[in-house]
């Protein structure tokens, strides 16, 4: 039998993503072993980019004219292409810069003189650009989750993203809860599936995992209201990662402009 | 009509990078390095962020030294709220960069560096003619990997590492554990570092200073002075000391002291701190006759080896004497503007990060220079030199593409975390 040919290709990025693949340090020989990896730039020299691929794993966003070229390419040869990380599947951190004031925007005066372009349309998620089979959310991507993806899609199973908000889990682990001690913790409104590591750590959630279904903001946005913070506070944190899902989330309602 | 030699992608090294080489007449004319990375706008992303936000954010700039940003950030918003660590909290940051050290160098010296050397195009290819070493190689990556997780929460960006100290500690019995761990990695580590002292390097020498933190009595993983050949500057005056400047052909600024380029990561740090280095470190540089001051930009990776040694016995050391207690977070007494400047020693070299606050904690200004952004210009000049050594050596273009990709990798250059750092107009 042929093995799938596989590539794991880096957009703009902090390869994080592809080293949480490699970082799984106990499985990654039979990983290696399971597949024929066709490229993989980051740790390969020689590499097929022409070739048709099974499976094709991206992480990065969909920063520059080259991303969004090479993006494009990759779904024409790959039959499943996997968003691998938050960069991927929601824009993470930079697509923040998409909401930048024109004020803002020009003191970045470097773009000018750049010879990589950025994209005009700005930073974006793979699936604002191609059409995507597979999601793997998280900064980092967790790394058991990416191991029950390469095992799912090699035995043809369908990979089930978890679904619920990162409140389950945190309840789960017995938890105080954040919103208590007054901090803006995005829990309620993220999809879980990360076992709550980050308020289980003493941390708040970020929302790195993007948003998770029928979020009721009018009752999250009041709440840390009533514990003192201001709505627009409350918005930048939910920028942080998932800008682009909030502000589609919030058109139309009295917190698009907070 | 002279030649060309363009490299678009250089594969092996984390980010993207180009070099355009170009000869005449058997001199080399053209020789230009650059990220070719999108750009990501970190510093213009935190004007107007909480400052509680910054270590959350630049974590991100990089994956493989997302601890050294988290740490470097948490430190530099320390200085501009006058908030005082306790000892155990700069034992447990330590503990957490030996852990990110020992997986970065591994992660470098086996999967980026060594297929070079051995013939292969990769450690993929490698790997079945090679177990034993590619089974070593992921015993340090998860020896890192574990020592990073059980101190910050997670292997990659940080959870409990925070402002003023720790929101989650480890247990007395998981550091006990843990410093068994590194005491059996003994072995590992000095056959790792044995293998690569026996790999032989091209003959270069860098016209270059060294570069790096330095503290009394320690060898400087963060806090401490500048050391820049014999000079020793105060960190609060690094501006003054480098200076950034841009060219159109890189994604990635240079960066220069007195116009000139100079050498930062485990090399310089050898260099500079050697009489800080363990017993067995020194004993085992002896051995393999890897005498000082070092030039040669590919002894790069036997450095990196040196403080995997170095750093385990560091790392048994901190774990010997820590009693852990759960401490209070050191909060700030009150929100005020402030100015904070921190610098630590990320694994490929000295990385700055620098905030202004206003009076409600809100983030004005924000700088931060990435040890590859340091390096570019170094690494640039070594590649010029080293074509220029083989044009005259009349060796072959393949030969000479090979060599310049094992030179760049021996620098181990970051270019997501050199590409953020342009220059930013910020009134």
């Amino acid at each position: 039998m042929t093995k799938p040919r596989v590539g794991f290709y880096g957009l703009t990025g902090c390869a994080g993503c592809l080293l949480s693949v490699i970082f799984n340090e106990e499985e990654l020989l039979d990983i290696i072993g399971a597949v024929d990896i066709v490229a993989f730039p980051f740790i390969k020299g020689e590499n097929d980019n022409e070739c048709e691929l099974d499976i094709a794993f991206v992480e990065g966003t969909v920063v520059s004219n080259e991303d969004e070229e090479m993006i494009l390419k990759i779904r024409k040869r790959a039959k499943v292409v996997v968003s691998l990380g938050a960069c991927a599947c929601i824009g993470c951190i930079p697509s923040e810069k998409m909401f930048l004031t024109k004020e803002e925007f020009d003191r970045l005066d470097y773009k000018k003189v750049s010879r990589i372009s950025d994209c005009p349309l700005g930073p974006r998620p793979l699936h604002k650009v191609i059409s995507v089979n597979v999601s793997i959310p998280g900064c980092p991507p967790d790394r058991d989750e990416i191991k029950t993806c390469i095992k799912d899609l090699l035995l043809g199973k369908t990979f089930r993203n978890y679904t619920d908000p990162v409140c389950m889990e945190c309840k789960l682990n017995e938890n105080g809860c954040l919103l208590d001690e007054g901090e803006i913790c995005l829990g309620p409104i993220t999809t879980g599936g990360c076992d709550a590591i980050c308020p289980t750590k003493g941390l708040k959630c970020y929302g790195c995992r993007g948003l998770t279904n029928d979020v009721n903001f009018d009752e999250y946005f009041t709440l840390l209201e009533s514990k003192g913070k201001s709505a627009r506070e409350v918005k930048q944190i939910m920028e942080t990662f998932m800008s682009i899902e909030i502000r589609e989330a919030l058109k139309g309602t009295k917190w698009e402009n907070a | 009509m002279g030649e060309r030699i363009t490299l678009n992608h250089i594969t092996k090294i984390e980010g993207h990078a180009s070099l355009d080489l170009q000869i005449e007449n058997g001199k080399l004319v053209r020789c230009d390095l650059g990220s070719i990375e999108g750009s990501r706008y970190f510093q213009a992303l935190l004007k107007g962020r909480k400052y509680t936000d910054a270590p959350e954010i630049t974590s991100r700039i990089c994956g493989i030294c997302s601890s050294a940003h988290g740490v470097c950030s948490v430190m530099a918003m320390e200085n501009a709220l006058g908030i005082v660590p306790s000892k155990q909290t700069l034992d447990l940051r330590e503990l957490q960069t030996i852990g990110e050290r020992i997986r970065s160098h591994a992660t470098h010296l086996y999967f980026l560096a060594l297929p070079d050397f051995l013939n292969f195009e990769s450690a993929i290819e490698m790997a079945p003619h090679y177990k034993e070493e590619m089974a070593r190689a992921l015993r340090l990556v998860k020896l890192g990997n574990d020592l990073i997780a059980l101190i910050s929460g997670r292997i990659m960006h940080q959870i409990s590492t925070t402002i003023g100290g720790f929101t989650h500690f480890p247990t007395q019995e998981e550091l006990d554990d843990f410093k068994q761990r590194l005491v059996d990695a003994k072995d590992d580590i000095l056959t790792t570092a044995s293998l690569f002292a026996t790999l032989k390097v091209p003959d270069i020498q860098s016209d270059t200073t060294f570069f790096c933190l330095t503290r009394k009595g320690e060898y400087a993983v963060s806090y401490g002075d500048v050391q820049v050949g014999d000079t020793i500057y105060k960190q609060n005056d690094y501006d003054k000391v480098i200076k950034e400047y841009h060219n159109e052909y890189s994604n990635a600024n240079f960066v220069v002291i007195d116009g000139k380029s100079y050498y930062v990561g485990a090399l310089a740090r050898i260099n500079n701190n050697f009489e800080s280095l363990s017993d067995e470190a020194k004993l085992f540089m002896e051995e393999v006759d890897f005498t000082l001051p070092e030039f040669n930009p590919f002894m790069n990776n036997l450095s990196q080896a040196v403080e995997l040694i170095h750093h385990r016995e560091s790392g048994i050391a901190i774990l010997s004497n820590l009693k852990i207690v759960n401490e209070d977070i050191v909060k700030p007494t009150s929100l005020h503007s402030g100015h904070g400047i921190a610098a630590n020693e990320a694994p490929r070299g000295t990385l700055w990060h620098e905030y202004k606050l206003d009076d409600e904690g809100i983030i004005t200004y924000a700088n931060i220079v990435a040890p590859t952004t340091q390096a570019l210009l170094n690494m640039q000049n070594d590649i010029a030199k080293l074509v220029q050594q083989m044009i005259d050596g009349g060796e072959s273009k393949d030969s000479m593409v090979l060599e310049v990709e094992k030179l760049i990798r021996s620098y181990d250059p970051c270019f997501s975390c050199a590409t953020h750092f342009l220059e930013v107009k910020w009134h």
